[in-house]
């Protein structure tokens, strides 16, 4: 499962990361061929990226590359069930990648472009929001 | 690569909230610079814009008619903006070119042919930059992967010239890479950190 390695250098327990606007950058497919695109804001956590990730590579079995382009680097707290309000900020229980709209989360490489869009369809399905396929475009800044 | 007439305006306002009207009226904001000349500030109509970009590719040469001045001007789409999620137009950047001129365009490499069995193409780059005659590029060069083994490269020297188009990049510059094809192993168990760019299991 994706996680930081280290504690984070900044706050142990943060506040909620921004949501709002789009990806203001990794908007588009480099390495792969393919790539599975965010259409809505949302927190992906590292259960849901590793998730995703086997639900592709075990559909192309073989002969195919998967890369992951979002990390999970951001802590969320979650206070116990049944405690009172108070008495200070909860646990930390999940990493999360905040993503936005317009992030590319996959890019895969793959000969067959319908086994390709069969797996990061399965993998779409593990993800918290709406996504889209997209290929690798030519040329543009 | 035929080329294609389009019209244009001069734009008269800038910064976002003018960039925004104009796009909202249906046009494409673009400034239009190169040979010395004074940059122009035009906007081209998205509709039209859109399909010679969809058709020409992205090297499309163009033939700028703006209302007002005489004459028209060729010119070259340097740099195009894309909102990633809706995909339309929203800035373009025109370089004028010169009739029998020679330019430097990046050009789509294709790959033909099928390598090894259980191989896997990576690819480092999917354009190579090349010198050609501003009316006379190429939409698209071809390099062939035929029966080529893991550990092999196509190089931009394998990359099929057409007469009066000559290399911008070194000859041994690496397009694509033929990997062996990974094995299928298991899912890395919990805790473990999957490396990225990995491998199908």
């Amino acid at each position: 499962m994706l996680m930081p390695r280290k504690p984070p250098k900044g706050f142990r327990k943060p506040h909620h990361p921004d949501r709002s606007g789009a990806s203001k950058g990794g908007n588009r497919v480099v390495f792969g061929e393919f790539g599975i695109q965010a259409l809505e804001p949302a927190y992906v956590t590292n259960r849901q990226i590793e998730s995703a990730r086997i639900a592709m590579t075990r559909h192309i079995k073989r002969g195919g590359k998967v890369w992951i382009s979002i990390f999970p680097d951001q802590a969320l707290t979650k206070k116990p069930a049944e405690t009172r309000m108070g008495s200070g900020k909860g646990s930390p229980e999940w990493w999360v990648a905040n993503v936005k709209p317009g992030r590319i989360l996959f890019e895969m490489s793959f000969p067959n472009e319908t086994v390709a869009r069969e797996a990061m369809r399965r993998a779409i399905h593990k993800l918290p929001m709406k996504c889209r396929i997209v290929t690798r475009e030519v040329g543009e800044s | 690569m035929s080329e294609v007439k389009i019209s244009a305006e001069p734009r008269t306002e800038f910064g976002k909230g003018g960039a925004r009207r104009t796009r909202r009226a249906g046009l494409v904001p673009a400034v239009l610079y190169g040979h010395g000349e004074k940059p122009q500030h035009i906007a081209l109509p998205a509709r039209e814009f859109a399909a010679a970009i969809r058709h020409g590719g992205i090297n499309q040469i163009f033939t700028i008619d703006i209302a007002g001045n005489s004459g028209a001007t060729l010119a070259l789409p340097k740099a195009i903006q894309r909102d990633p999620i809706r995909d339309t137009f929203e800035h373009v950047d025109l370089l004028i070119v010169k009739r029998g001129e020679k330019i430097q365009v990046d050009i789509q490499v294709t790959l033909t042919g099928e390598a090894a069995k259980n191989t896997l193409i990576v690819h480092e780059s999917n354009t190579v930059a090349v010198v050609a005659e501003a009316l006379h590029l190429p939409s698209e060069l071809e390099a062939s992967i035929e029966g080529l083994e893991a550990g092999s490269h196509v190089t931009a020297g394998d990359v099929k010239l057409p007469k009066g188009v000559e290399l911008a990049v070194d000859a041994d510059t690496v397009l694509a890479v033929v990997n062996a094809a990974q094995s299928n192993e298991e899912a890395p168990a919990e805790g473990e950190t999957p490396a990225e760019g990995e491998s199908a299991e």
